[in-house]
């Protein structure tokens, strides 16, 4: 039999084939429409907290399993050992899927955007709030704290610090504060960017941290010595949204600068008047000066690696970043560290950024109960207890003020400095940029001006365009 | 006495008629063999579609429900200076890690074509770079780099003050870093390429008397040239696409000093979930790559011809 005899194809054959080629595409477009690689676009899920009736029982998930999406951390690690515990509390199992914090993001953009609901809760940062909840990905918790039959009587939702609460609540709107609308997310962990130093070395020459930014700027130079290979202050530098949210976003603020302001119904970028532009200016300076020498890929853990090592005089980024630098046997400085809240505006302001990992639902959950009862649990007071008194690297900072002032503050007797910084600052910490749903680009293009400025630019033209497209970019048509 | 056997003839071989093909797998045939253009469309063309289609919308995160758009996301990114940055960034990387391996990866090739017991390890050695992932590469040079605590400030004795990823050095320490991955990839291309020549024209020219030089340039030269071509047009092709271990040392940075085509891509739909601008790049860039790489394959097909005696 020849080839030809095995498979001579008529039209109809052919048309045969092209149909199944097309059935193909067909189903790659279904699966597109699903989400699948395309983004799922606005989710249309309803909350789903109206469905729980009944009083309230931690068992009334029982035999469920949920899939968590985290980036390991101190939180997560302090959390890891007391999942069984939630286990036998409430008859749920948790499958926690974790993500470097590098692709973190990365990776919730991407699952979220599907609408598959392969996670049912996951960690977030507040800004990504301003991201992930306008496409309606996030559910809103709000119902959830409502409701008596899905919270428990013992919850207290409000023992956890106001401005944390705030900074997780938005409206979605242009030029609305924080506190608005929804309760995006639950505070499970947070920071506060405070000064940390070097009290050893401080004590050795007799020299006390600086209360004022200029003094900060004099005290950094003279503590460089490049030919030791030391230097005065580390704070991040990186080619990130990353690098204006600690040290930089909270002295700027301090200084009496805004990132935006509301005219009309739009925002007009603000980072390039004359305070801001004076402070940028000094900001540089002190990186140039008495900076690291790679101050343009400095990240916290360079910042925070060279402070352990006695390389870094002072660093102005995250307690919490600081906080395990001081443990016995996580670095050559433990013991030698404090703390301070870095300097005062000149109205002796203490506005301080803060940084939440704060516990979200997926709103294409289908465990959503389930899914509550976590995050009620993992931000609940007993858990929060139990991860500052366990936690192997430390739980700081705890985001309920009766944990805080519980077990917290016992495990502070080798951190001089942490808990009186800690109070100074507080009552006025919370969120300080502006909330904008372009958040992402628009700090991004921001560090990139600073890295522009350090290689030579000037602040002033540079900060004029950076304003002028910051201005474009978050009033652009969504 | 000895008897011989009678001569055997041989018996003819069983000849099988072939058994009939049933009806069904006659029937499932054609849709069998249809299995690869279906895989080539579902696989890589449909995603290439979408994606080009994306540029056409203002598909965001943020955009509740997307609209075609024609060409404002072409014209926005082509009207943007950080797009015409990022297409020098990525020429300038491109031109300059391709020559530097290309010029490097000859002359490699030329000393492991001697066949001594130190090339032989050293033809060994040289391929360990490759076995490394670029990212972790990335890493690993990350900290040689770092002014602080990295080796080569200490070995060349800069100190701390030397910033291999600040302005104006980034560029060269990301390409440095790419000629130290991908060098021993050209050479031994291009050794393959040389143990693949005739012996007989050398031969000749060493009994005439030429010298070395002038039979590598006159002979070997002109017969490595495919070879040498196939290394540049797959390293040319795979700068203009550079991303991974850019992104670690440097995210682009300081400014846009480093920011490629694909890192300004990943930033605009990863990052910042701008989903069409991202698409919007990804297609430019594949517009740059697909015309810059069939221009360098027909300038491979004339150097072919060359080679083989043809002339133009």
């Amino acid at each position: 039999m020849t080839r030809r005899e095995l498979w001579n194809p008529t039209r109809r054959d052919l048309l045969r084939m092209f149909g199944v080629g097309g059935a193909a595409v067909g189903a790659s477009s279904l699966l597109a429409a699903c989400g699948l690689g395309t983004g799922g676009g606005e989710s249309s899920t309803e909350n789903g907290a109206a469905e729980v009736t009944g009083g309230f029982d931690w068992r009334k998930a029982e035999g469920t399993e949920i899939s968590v999406l985290q980036t390991p951390h101190p939180y997560q690690v302090a959390f890891q050992p007391l999942l069984a515990e939630f286990t036998e509390l409430t008859g749920i199992t948790v499958k926690a899927d974790l993500v470097a914090e590098a692709d973190y993001f990365t990776r919730l953009n991407t699952e979220l955007a599907s609408g598959a609901g392969n996670y049912d809760a996951f960690m977030t940062g507040a800004y990504f709030i301003w991201t992930y909840g306008p496409p309606g990905w996030m559910e809103d918790l709000k119902p959830w704290l409502q409701n008596s039959s899905a919270t428990n009587p013992d919850y207290d939702f409000e023992d956890i610090y106001e401005g944390l609460r705030r900074s997780t609540s938005w409206d979605f709107q242009v030029g609305s504060p924080l506190g608005t609308g929804g309760q995006w997310a639950i505070p499970w962990g947070f920071e506060t960017n405070v000064l940390c130093y070097n009290k050893t070395e401080f004590d050795r020459r007799g020299i006390r941290p600086a209360e004022t930014f200029d003094d900060l700027i004099q005290l950094a130079t003279d503590l460089t010595d490049r030919a030791s290979n030391k230097y005065g202050i580390a704070f991040r530098g990186s080619r990130s949204w990353a690098t204006i949210h600690p040290g930089f976003m909270t002295q700027f603020t301090r200084e009496g600068c805004k990132d935006y302001e509301k005219q009309g119904d739009q925002l007009q970028a603000t980072m390039n008047s004359p305070q801001a532009v004076d402070f940028t200016r000094k900001w540089v300076e002190l990186a140039r000066s008495a900076g690291p020498t790679s101050w343009t890929n400095y990240e916290y853990p360079d910042c925070t690696g060279d402070l352990g090592a006695g390389t870094a005089m002072m660093v102005y980024d995250a307690d919490s970043a600081t906080y395990p630098q001081n443990i016995a046997g996580n670095s050559a400085q433990a013991g030698n560290l404090a703390w301070h809240p870095g300097p005062a505006g000149a109205d002796g302001s203490y506005d301080t950024n803060l940084w939440t990992w704060s516990l979200a639902m997926n709103s294409a959950s289908q465990k959503k109960l389930a899914a509550w009862l976590f995050i009620q649990w993992a931000t609940g007071k007993d858990a929060q207890t139990k991860a500052v008194q366990t936690g192997q690297a430390g739980f700081a900072d705890p985001t309920r003020q009766s944990v805080f002032d519980g077990a917290f503050k016992q495990t502070l007797g080798n951190f001089p400095g942490y808990q009186e910084t800690f109070e100074k600052v507080i009552a006025s910490t919370d969120i300080k940029f502006t909330p904008q749903t372009q958040f992402f680009e628009t700090t991004e293009e921001w560090a990139v001006a600073l890295q522009d400025i350090y290689a030579g630019q000037d602040a002033k033209t540079r900060l004029d365009a950076l304003a002028a497209a910051n201005t474009t970019a978050v009033n652009r048509a969504s | 006495m000895t008897t011989t056997a009678p001569p055997r003839t041989p018996t003819p071989a069983v000849q099988r008629e072939p058994r009939p093909v049933p009806a069904w797998r006659r029937g499932l045939r054609p849709y069998v063999l249809s299995i690869p253009a279906v895989l080539i469309i579902v696989g890589i063309l449909y995603p290439f579609v979408l994606g080009a289609y994306y540029a056409f919308l203002n598909y965001a995160a943020v955009v509740r429900r997307p609209v075609f758009i024609g060409l404002a996301n072409f014209a926005e990114i082509l009207s943007d200076p950080a797009f015409w940055t990022s297409v020098r960034v990525t020429l300038h990387y491109a031109v300059a890690a391709t020559v530097v391996e290309t010029v490097l990866g000859i002359g490699i090739a030329l000393l492991l074509n001697r066949s001594t017991l130190i090339g032989r390890i050293f033809e060994r050695v040289l391929i360990l770079p490759l076995m490394i992932a670029p990212v972790i590469a990335g890493v690993i040079w990350g900290l040689m780099f770092n002014p602080q605590y990295g080796v080569l400030n200490y070995v060349l004795g800069l100190g701390s003050t030397f910033d291999w990823l600040g302005e104006g050095t980034a560029i060269w320490s990301v390409i440095l870093v790419d000629v130290w991955i991908y060098t021993p990839f050209v050479a031994i291309l291009v050794l393959a390429g040389i143990r693949s020549l005739p012996k007989e024209p050398f031969e000749a020219s060493a009994v005439d008397g030429a010298s070395w030089f002038y039979m590598f340039r006159r002979l070997m030269l002109p017969m490595m040239w495919p070879y040498i071509l196939v290394a540049v047009i797959f390293r040319f092709m795979d700068c203009l696409k550079i991303f991974d271990h850019v992104f670690v040392l440097t995210a682009g940075g300081p400014g846009d000093a480093t920011r490629t085509l694909q890192i300004g891509a990943y930033q605009n739909s990863i990052i910042q979930l701008q989903y069409s601008q991202g698409s919007t790049y990804m297609f430019l860039l594949w517009a740059i790559v697909f015309l810059t790489a069939r221009y360098l394959v027909s300038v491979l097909g004339k150097a072919q011809r060359r080679a083989a005696g043809s002339e133009e």
